[in-house]
Order: C-alpha cells, then sequence, then structure tokens
C-alpha cells in the first residue's frame, strides 16, 4: 500500500511497454490489456485521493532516498487531477476499439495502444512529481508519445501536423531543460520544494530571471496560449478521434499544471515579484478566450471547431491562474478537470458520429442527430456543459473565474469572459443546430446507425460526469481551492 | 579567470542555442529544422554538464588513491536521460520526415505551405 | 417550509416532455398525456394557492452545488401569481394546440418541447435564488428555439437565429449581473427585500443595473430590445400563444419584477433613481409599440406589437416603485395574457378556417364565426381599458401608482394608451362584425370545438379578472398578497 504512489505512473508504463509482447500475433488481444492497465491507473489514483482526502498530502521517496538527494513524488490537491486524468483515459481506451480496428493496421495496433498507455504513464507522473527533472521526464513521455500518436492514423495533414506539433513541442521541452538546467546550477538541487528555499539566496538575478522566462515561454508553448498557439489547431484536428481526446483534454493542460508548479518556486525571492507576468498570463488569457471563439466560428469541419474551442478554453484557465486571487486561481484549475471531461466528451462523441458517416464538415453531417440519438445527446450535454449553462461541469470554472476578476478588481476581465462565453454559445449551436435541425444533404446519411456500444459507452458515461461534475463539483472544487492556496499564498 | 569571462561558456551555449532555434524557425527544409533542433538540444546538454563542472574538480568516480574534489555526477545522469529523449524525438522526427516525402513529394516547409 | 409540491409541479411537465418524446408517436396517447399532465399540473400548483394566499412561503432545495448557492425552489406570492397563470394558460394552450397541430409534422418535437417550456417556466416562477432564475431562463431560451423554426422554412430559420441571438446576449448580460450581485452581496437568495441593500454607492452598482435590466429586457421587450418578436410571428400560432402569453415575455418582465423586488429592493432603486430611466423608457415603448401596432396590416404583427406595447405596462409598474403600481404590475400580468392568448387563438382559428391573414380581409367574420369574433371583442375591450374587463384594473392601479409615486404623467399615458389601443382595435371589430363578409368560401363555419372552447374560457377569465377583485380567493387577491411581499405593506386603496 505504502507504494501506491509510484505504482500509478508505473502501472501503465510497464503495461504500455509489454503491449507488444501480449498482442504477439494477437492484435486484438491489444485493447483488453490497454483497459485492463487503464482501469488499474483508475482504482490506484482513486485510492490514492482517497488517502489525500482523509490525511493530506504524503510523498513518496523514488528508491528510498530522501529529498533532497533522491527523486521525490508528492500526492497533494492538485496531483488529484490524475483521478480525472485516469477516468477520461479509461473512457478513451475503452472507445479506441472500434477505432483501431478500422484506422490502424493489424501490425500497428499493438503500438497504438502501447503508446497510449505511456502517454498515461507520463500524465499520471507529471501530476504526482515534486522533482524538476522527474517532470520534465514525464513531460517528454506525454509529448513524444502525443507526436507520434498525432500520426497514428496516417493521412498527409496528420503527418505534416505532427512534424510541426513536435518542433513546437521539442522548442519548448529544450527550454524548460535549460531552466531546469539554470535552476539546477543555481541552486544546487532539483527537489521543488528545496529550489524555492535556496533560490531565496541566489544574488545572480540575470539567471533567475531567465528562467522563469524560459520556463514560462516553455510552458506556454505546451499549452497553447495564445500566440504560441499555432501549433494545435491542426494537430488536434487530423489526429485520430480518440487521441484528439486525450490532446485537448488533458496533454495540453501539462503546460498549465507545469506553470502552476513551478511558479510558486519563484514567490520567496524580495526582489522579483511575478504580478507583471501574472498581468501578461491574464491579458494573454483573455486574448485567447476570445480570438479562440472567433477562430472557431469560422470553422466547418467540427473537429478544426473543437480544437479551436481548446485554445479558447486554455485562455479561461490561464485567465484564472494570472488574476491571481483565490477563486479566480480555483476556477481556473477546477476548470482544467471540467475541460477535460467535457472536451473528450465532445471529441470522442464527434469521432462516434465521424466513424460511422464518414463525414467532418457540418454540411455534411447535417440531420445525424435523428439516426444517431444518444450519440447526440451526449454530444448536446457536452455543448451545453462547455457553453457554461448551470449546473453543468462548465458552469463552475467560469462562476470563480468571473467572480475572481471582480474580486481582483478587473471588471473588464469578468466581461471579456462573458463576451467568450456568448461567442461559444454561438458556435456550439451550429452543430447542434446542424443535427438537429437540417435535413440530411444525402441519401446514405439516412442509413447510419447508432454508434457501436464500445463507443457509446464511454460517450455516455463521460457526458454525465458532465452533468455530475458541476451538480456534485464541490469536492473538485474543494481540491483546487486547496491547490490555490497553496498557489497564492503559501508559495 | 574572474568576473563575466567565467561564465563565457554558459554565454556560448546560450549562444548555441539562439542558433539552434534561428534554423528551426528560418530554415524551409524540414531536414535541416531538425538539424537547427538538435543544435538546440546540444547546447542544452553542454549547459547542464557544464554546470557540473567543479573548479579544479576530477571525474566523479571513487576508487582507490582517487579524492576529491569531484564534479557533480548529477547533471551526468541528467543529460543521459536528455539524450536519449532527443534521440527518440529526432528518430521520431525523421520517420515523419519520411511518411511526409512519401505522401506529398517534398521535404521544403515553403512548398508544403502551399499544398495544404 | 419544505414541500416537495414545489419541485414537483416543474417536474411534471418535464416528465411530460421527456414521455412524449420517447413514447409519443400516437396521437391519441400524446394528447392524453399532455393534457391530463396539464391539469395535475395546474391541481397540483392550486392547492399551494391557500397557503399563498395568507403569506406562507414554500421552499425546496434541491442542489447546493459549489458556489455556495444552490439550485432551490421557493413559492412566494409573487411566484404563485406567475405559475398559477401559465399553468391555467397551459391547458388551455394545450387543448388549443392539439386541435391546430392536426395533420402538422413533427408533432412528437412540438408537444414534447411545449411541456419543457411550460416546466422551465414553473421554474423561473418558484426559483428561490437568481442562479436558478437565470438557469431556467435559459432553458427556456433553448426549449423554444425548436417551437419558433418549427415550420423550418427560411423565414422560421431566420426568425429562430434572430430570436437566439436576442435572447443569448441578454442571458449573458444576466449572467454577468449575477456574477456582480454574488460579489457585492455574497448571496443570490430571494425574499431578503434587497439582497443589494447594503451595497449602496458600490462603483460597480450601475453596470450590476444596466446587466440585469437590459438582460430580462430582451425577453421583456423593453426598447430598443425588442426586435425579436415580431419576426417570431412566424411560428405556429400555439407557439405564438405560448410565448407571448404565458412563457417567454412573461418571464422576461417576471425576471425584471424580481431585479426590482427582490435583488435591488425599493427602497435602494428609489435612491439610485435608475429606475426614472426605465420608467421613462417603458413610457416610450408603450406609446412606440402602439403606433407601430396602428401601422401593420397582418394580425398577428398588429397583435406583437401590442404585446410589446402592453409588456411595458408591467415595466412601468415596476419602475414606479409604489404599491399600488406593484399592484397594476402584476395583476397585468394575468389580464395581458389572458386578453393576448384570447386574441392568438382567435388569429389561429382564423386562420385554419378562412386562410386569412390580413386585416382588411377580415371584414364580416362575426356573422359567420360570431363565438370567435365575440371571443376577440371581449379581449379587445380588455385591452382598451372598458370597465368590466381585466385591462381597466391595470388602467386604473398604474394610474394610482403614478399619483402614488407623483408621475401625474402616467395618468395621460394610460388615457392615451386607451385612446391608440381603441384605434387599432375598434376598426377590427366594427369591420367584422358590421360589414359584409367578402369572398368567403363555401363552408366556412364557425371553429372547431378543439380551438373554440380554449378561446371562450380565456375570454371568460379576462370578463373574470375584471370583475371579481373583491371576491377573496380569486387571482386579484393573490395579487395583493404578492405586492404585500414584495413592498412589505398592503395595498388597494
Amino acid at each position: 500500500m505504502q507504494h501506491l504512489l509510484p505504482l500509478a505512473a508505473v502501472l501503465p508504463l510497464v503495461a504500455g511497454a509489454l503491449v507488444p509482447a501480449v498482442a504477439w500475433r494477437r492484435p486484438d488481444r491489444a485493447w483488453g490489456w490497454a483497459v485492463a492497465a487503464g482501469s488499474g491507473t483508475l482504482v490506484v489514483t482513486a485510492l490514492l485521493t482517497l488517502r489525500l482526502l482523509r490525511t493530506g498530502p504524503f510523498s513518496y521517496p523514488l528508491g528510498g532516498w530522501a529529498p533532497p538527494w533522491g527523486i521525490e513524488l508528492r500526492f497533494d490537491a492538485l496531483s488529484a487531477l490524475s483521478l480525472g486524468i485516469a477516468m477520461i483515459y479509461l473512457a478513451v481506451l475503452v472507445f479506441s476499439r472500434r477505432y483501431a480496428q478500422s484506422a490502424v493496421a493489424p501490425q500497428r495496433r499493438a503500438w497504438f495502444y502501447s503508446l497510449l498507455l505511456v502517454n498515461l504513464g507520463g500524465l499520471v507522473g507529471f501530476a504526482c512529481t515534486a522533482d524538476l527533472f522527474n517532470m520534465f521526464v514525464c513531460m517528454e513521455l506525454v509529448s513524444v508519445s502525443s507526436y507520434a500518436l498525432v500520426a497514428a492514423g496516417g493521412g498527409r495533414i496528420a503527418a505534416l501536423a505532427a512534424f510541426k506539433y513536435l518542433v513546437a513541442g521539442a522548442v519548448s521541452s529544450m527550454l524548460v531543460l535549460f531552466s531546469v538546467g539554470i535552476l539546477h546550477a543555481l541552486t544546487g538541487s532539483l527537489n521543488m520544494a528545496d529550489v524555492a528555499v535556496r533560490l531565496a539566496d541566489v544574488e545572480a538575478r540575470g539567471p533567475v530571471l531567465l528562467a522563469v522566462g524560459a520556463l514560462t515561454v516553455g510552458f506556454m508553448v505546451k499549452a497553447a496560449l495564445f500566440p504560441l498557439h499555432l501549433w494545435l489547431p491542426d494537430a488536434h484536428a487530423s489526429a485520430p478521434g480518440p487521441v484528439s481526446a486525450v490532446l485537448s483534454a488533458l496533454v495540453v493542460k501539462l503546460g498549465v499544471i507545469g506553470l502552476v508548479r513551478v511558479l510558486p518556486l519563484f514567490t520567496g525571492l524580495e526582489w522579483l515579484s511575478l504580478a507583471p507576468l501574472q498581468e501578461a498570463l491574464a491579458w494573454l488569457g483573455a486574448i485567447a478566450i476570445v480570438t479562440g471563439a472567433l477562430a472557431a466560428l469560422l470553422q466547418e469541419d467540427i473537429k478544426l471547431m473543437l480544437a479551436y474551442s481548446t485554445v479558447s478554453n486554455v485562455g479561461y484557465i490561464v485567465l484564472g491562474i494570472g488574476l491571481a486571487t483565490p477563486p479566480a486561481v480555483t476556477g481556473g484549475l477546477v476548470h482544467v478537470l471540467n475541460h477535460g471531461l467535457i472536451k473528450a466528451t465532445l471529441f470522442l462523441a464527434a469521432g462516434a458520429i465521424i466513424y460511422r458517416t464518414g463525414y467532418r464538415t457540418l454540411r455534411d453531417l447535417r440531420g445525424v442527430g435523428r439516426m444517431m440519438p444518444w450519440t447526440s445527446v451526449a454530444l448536446s450535454l457536452g455543448v451545453l456543459s462547455i457553453v457554461g449553462l448551470p449546473p453543468t461541469a462548465g458552469f463552475l470554472g467560469k462562476w470563480y473565474i468571473a467572480l475572481g476578476a471582480f474580486e481582483a478588481g478587473r471588471p473588464g476581465f469578468a466581461i471579456a469572459l462573458l463576451a467568450g462565453a456568448l461567442l461559444i454559445f454561438v458556435y456550439y449551436l451550429r452543430i447542434l443546430n446542424a443535427l438537429y435541425f437540417r435535413a440530411p444533404l444525402r441519401e446514405e446519411m439516412l442509413a447510419v446507425r447508432e454508434a457501436p456500444v464500445s463507443m457509446l459507452l464511454p460517450v455516455l458515461a463521460l457526458a454525465l460526469l458532465c452533468l455530475l461534475g458541476g451538480l456534485f463539483g464541490s469536492g473538485p472544487v474543494a481540491l483546487a481551492a486547496r491547490a490555490a492556496a497553496a498557489l497564492a499564498g503559501g508559495g | 579567470m574572474t568576473g563575466s569571462w567565467q561564465n563565457l561558456d554558459y554565454f556560448a551555449f546560450v549562444a548555441l542555442f539562439c542558433i539552434g532555434l534561428y534554423v528551426v524557425l528560418a530554415k524551409s527544409n524540414l531536414v535541416k529544422k531538425l538539424l537547427g533542433l538538435n543544435i538546440m538540444e546540444t547546447s542544452v546538454f553542454a549547459f547542464i554538464v557544464t554546470s557540473g563542472m567543479v573548479d579544479g574538480g576530477t571525474a566523479p568516480i571513487v576508487g582507490p588513491g582517487v579524492t576529491g574534489p569531484f564534479a557533480s555526477p548529477l547533471p551526468h545522469a541528467l543529460i543521459l536521460t536528455g539524450i536519449v529523449v532527443a534521440v527518440s524525438i529526432t528518430a521520431l522526427a525523421l520517420a515523419l520526415i519520411v511518411e511526409i516525402k512519401r505522401q506529398c513529394g517534398t521535404i521544403e516547409a515553403d512548398e508544403l505551405k502551399g499544398l495544404d | 417550509m419544505l414541500d416537495f409540491r414545489v419541485v414537483l409541479a416543474p417536474a411534471i411537465s418535464l416528465a411530460c416532455g421527456l414521455l412524449v418524446f420517447v413514447l409519443g408517436r400516437h396521437d391519441g396517447w400524446r394528447a392524453t398525456l399532455t393534457l391530463s399532465a396539464a391539469l395535475i399540473k395546474l391541481l397540483l400548483i392550486l392547492t399551494l394557492l391557500p397557503g399563498s394566499l395568507e403569506g406562507v412561503v414554500y421552499g425546496y432545495r434541491a442542489f447546493d452545488f459549489p458556489p455556495g448557492v444552490g439550485i432551490a425552489f421557493r413559492v412566494d406570492a409573487l411566484g404563485m401569481f406567475f405559475a398559477l397563470v401559465s399553468s391555467t394558460l397551459w391547458v388551455l394552450a394545450t387543448v388549443y394546440a392539439i386541435g391546430y397541430m392536426r395533420e402538422q409534422h413533427e408533432r412528437v418535437r412540438f408537444f414534447g418541447f411545449f411541456a419543457l417550456c411550460v416546466s422551465t417556466t414553473v421554474g423561473i416562477a418558484f426559483a428561490a435564488n437568481l442562479l436558478t432564475l437565470l438557469l431556467f431562463y435559459e432553458l427556456l431560451t433553448i426549449c423554444t428555439y425548436p417551437l419558433v423554426i418549427h415550420d423550418e422554412t427560411p423565414a422560421a430559420l431566420r426568425a429562430g437565429r434572430k430570436y437566439l441571438a436576442y435572447t443569448l446576449c441578454g442571458g449573458a448580460l444576466i449572467l454577468l449581473g449575477t456574477v456582480l450581485v454574488q460579489h457585492l452581496a455574497g448571496s443570490l437568495d430571494f425574499g431578503t427585500g434587497g439582497l443589494l441593500r447594503a451595497a449602496a454607492g458600490q462603483p460597480l452598482l450601475p453596470l450590476t443595473f444596466i446587466a440585469l435590466v437590459a438582460g430580462f429586457g430582451v425577453k421583456a421587450c423593453l426598447m430598443p430590445l425588442h426586435g425579436w418578436l415580431p419576426t417570431a410571428m412566424v411560428a405556429p400560432t400555439p407557439v405564438s400563444a405560448l410565448l407571448h402569453a404565458v412563457a417567454v415575455v412573461k418571464a422576461g418582465v417576471f425576471g425584471l419584477l424580481r431585479v426590482t423586488y427582490d435583488v435591488f429592493g425599493v427602497e435602494l432603486l428609489a435612491g439610485l433613481g435608475y429606475m426614472s430611466w426605465v420608467a421613462a423608457l417603458a413610457a416610450f415603448t408603450i406609446l412606440a409599440g402602439s403606433f407601430a401596432a396602428l401601422a401593420q396590416v397582418n394580425l398577428k404583427r398588429r397583435l406583437a406589437w401590442s404585446t410589446i406595447s402592453q409588456l411595458s405596462y408591467i415595466v412601468l409598474g415596476a419602475a414606479l416603485l409604489t404599491p399600488l403600481a406593484a399592484m397594476a404590475a402584476i395583476v397585468h400580468i394575468a389580464n395581458q395574457a389572458f386578453a393576448k392568448i384570447t386574441m392568438f387563438f382567435v388569429a389561429g382559428a382564423i386562420e385554419r378556417g378562412t386562410g386569412r391573414t390580413e386585416l382588411h380581409e377580415l371584414a364580416g367574420l362575426g356573422r359567420v364565426m360570431p363565438w370567435t369574433m365575440a371571443a376577440f371583442t371581449v379581449a379587445a375591450l380588455s385591452f382598451i381599458g372598458v370597465p368590466l374587463f381585466a385591462g381597466f384594473i391595470t388602467k386604473w392601479y398604474l394610474s394610482l401608482g403614478g399619483l402614488q409615486a407623483h408621475a401625474g404623467w402616467v395618468v395621460l399615458l394610460m388615457l392615451a394608451s386607451a385612446l391608440l389601443n381603441a384605434a387599432y382595435w375598434l376598426p377590427v371589430v366594427y369591420r367584422a362584425w358590421f360589414r359584409p363578409p367578402r369572398g368567403l368560401a363555401e363552408g366556412v363555419k364557425e371553429a372547431p370545438l378543439l380551438l373554440l372552447v380554449p378561446m371562450l374560457v380565456s375570454a371568460a377569465y379576462v370578463v373574470l379578472l375584471g370583475i371579481s377583485t373583491r371576491v377573496p380567493g380569486m387571482p386579484f387577491s393573490l395579487a395583493e398578497a404578492a405586492v404585500h411581499y414584495v413592498t412589505g405593506i398592503g395595498a388597494g386603496p
């Protein structure tokens, strides 16, 4: 039981490594193995979260080496996100079965699941680590598997998008590694808490500023924050269905979580005030909200629309973090989870529709609501959620961030937030309008059947979570508030 | 060496990083971009390793008759991991470039932009 | 006191709506389902009536989710009034719709969303805090959209887009206002006599006011936010009836009433002086709406502009901030609703029976469809403000309220409005009764029973509301209880 914390990340990683062996000559076994590993991860993270709720944050020294010499894994309020990660990932893994059967060649199928599991392991590891370099390694696990997964479905656009993503991601990773190197050179330590303490004694200002700057820019690229978001739309839109869900819901949040983990390191310095940085983040977040929404409005392809919507929603989260008042940061962090749930629902539902119909543009998908009623219901729930209708999950983040904006004395940001919400409403209504209130353009659309059960169940489960996440959202909000307090007050 | 001359190597690495970044951004050929990326990665690794150096330190290997000061071995471990990551990224990028060449017939970014 | 009936009321029509979607293919079953749900709901709300008359407030807390506010319901006299009006009208509208929508396409979708609309309306009426109100308000927008675009013609789709554009912007403004209220007052609950009482002088207060008034003003058709209503006339007549009398516009004015009495409170508003702007806008709307109605040639369009004009009576009543004016505002919710729905029923019956929609074509219909036109006449007289009809009560109390507020111009406004109403209703009535019919096809006769009975019942209500002010237990006393609740003072001469 005491080794549960590393198990959370190690389980999917090892399972991912073993997939090719398990699926030797029997490619369809890979799915079952992957789902089992995903379920195991879910159980482990659930147990960890339970322990967190009962006794508070706890640590695990890797290899028995006590921090700050060893690598420390730590499960605190922010790490509870790993439970959300595991939930979403399990849904994605269950969903992938049909997709992989149709789009991935049999000899590659095992590698597909392998990559997915490595991705999961990296995500969970990233959330649970208190060591800077360990964070970098987990980030790379996620990033490299993501680059490969984008191209997994084949196709020209996917390959190009994957390359663009790779270049952007690798540059940002190098920036982060560079900063980690600077911090290590200055303080001699890699443990986050230790670095925070030692950094206060460092006299060389230039390198510290360079480190802050490089970290921020690096994580901004990972989070696709305006104006460094250009790699995202193509990557998320041309990736295979389940991969888009993972990318938009989870991988993109690495940048945000990274910022939240790393910025408190610099708050102990008397000569450095993070306020200008937070101000800049708030502004960029607000601009991202509006530009992302406007760009989404112009799209015809449903997946591109969803991808730009991700850009917009990351803007919300960063705005919340940039405003730096407790409700705003709570709202931003809660939106990390909620947007993950919602975006996964939307991408998986869209993926199911594309799987059945073969079409991706709103024009071609007219009237699908009648042929695929349950999938469309799930999609509609996701739409209502992301629009922020109470009491769905999407409402919580927006409410707290708006409240935080007023508390910070910046009503303009609250107005930007609501304007963005309105724009979001418009383009998602376009989707619903096309699905339900237009007649299909082609005869063949009438023969479309409902999505297969293995796709439908996870989609509906996630849609239900979108609804419940709002109604019973006091748990995540409380955890987010704790994490926010650590960010604003303690750090 | 005194003053900022002490840190000449660090400036060199930052310069190398910027050169690599420039190559990534400015060059059109995908393989050249990849090379720029590798230059960036190398600069960061060199930076980290150099930061572990101690004045008058020797290789961090304990043995009979070997006394300190030792250079810090931690950065060595760090960059080994980093090199592994860099190699896998390079391999993946090369595979993607081959695929792009196969699908699009070109690996010049300018021409590829026109194709989309 | 905690009472499950409070949440049962909206739940019934919600269940009905969902059942219609799943099981509603068969005409007979669907009709039975919707009708029985309507009746059960009305009866349920009636059981809450005696308590409300005494001033009892029922409550039910459903979900307490994070913002510290929850989804909660409460039945106070004001909410009760609104809920009673809409439930009664739902029964009538359902009967009418069953008759009108025979042989029409997409009946399942129609009746399903019809039921959901009323569910959300009662949710608005029984909302215990601003957040619940907002939730059901937005749900109402979503549920009425499929009804507006029912015919799916290009005109209908355009009208639907315009409707959504207006109402969604309004909703966003209300959300802004809600967050501001939470920020300024720390709570969103109704029933405190003015959440923002302690917030006078705060710099964000004007923004809050504008956001909430403009937000609710969209559905309340306060000029210049009224543009969606005339265009929405392309909807089938039962939908127009629902929109104009029962649900959407009444939700807008109800929201404004809640904002006035429960969010800001009469004292704060009197101190701030913003309401004089609103009163001016309302007066302008009353007049401009009437002038626009005069210019219309299409019957439904004239009804639309008349609605815009009439709604501002309610807004004006709230803006004057006196108990008598509040009386007028609340009572007019019912008066306008019943009279307007009568007129819409008539318009639909005429269209079904003769295919005519333009006003000059209505000559002589009194001969052929006497009961129909009688109902229309009753409603027209009510709008003009003839004593013994409901509309007179409103004008009377609004005038008194104006005098109470030292705003004598209100009396003049009432007279002017009465004259304008006469100018655009009386010619229609005259033409119908005293001119010979032209070009009527053979076999045009009185409207079928399913269309006729609802309009006669609502016309009877119009008369009833006009004469029964002293009868205990009748709507008027409920309105009095509501005024007592919102102003803390008794009303009435």
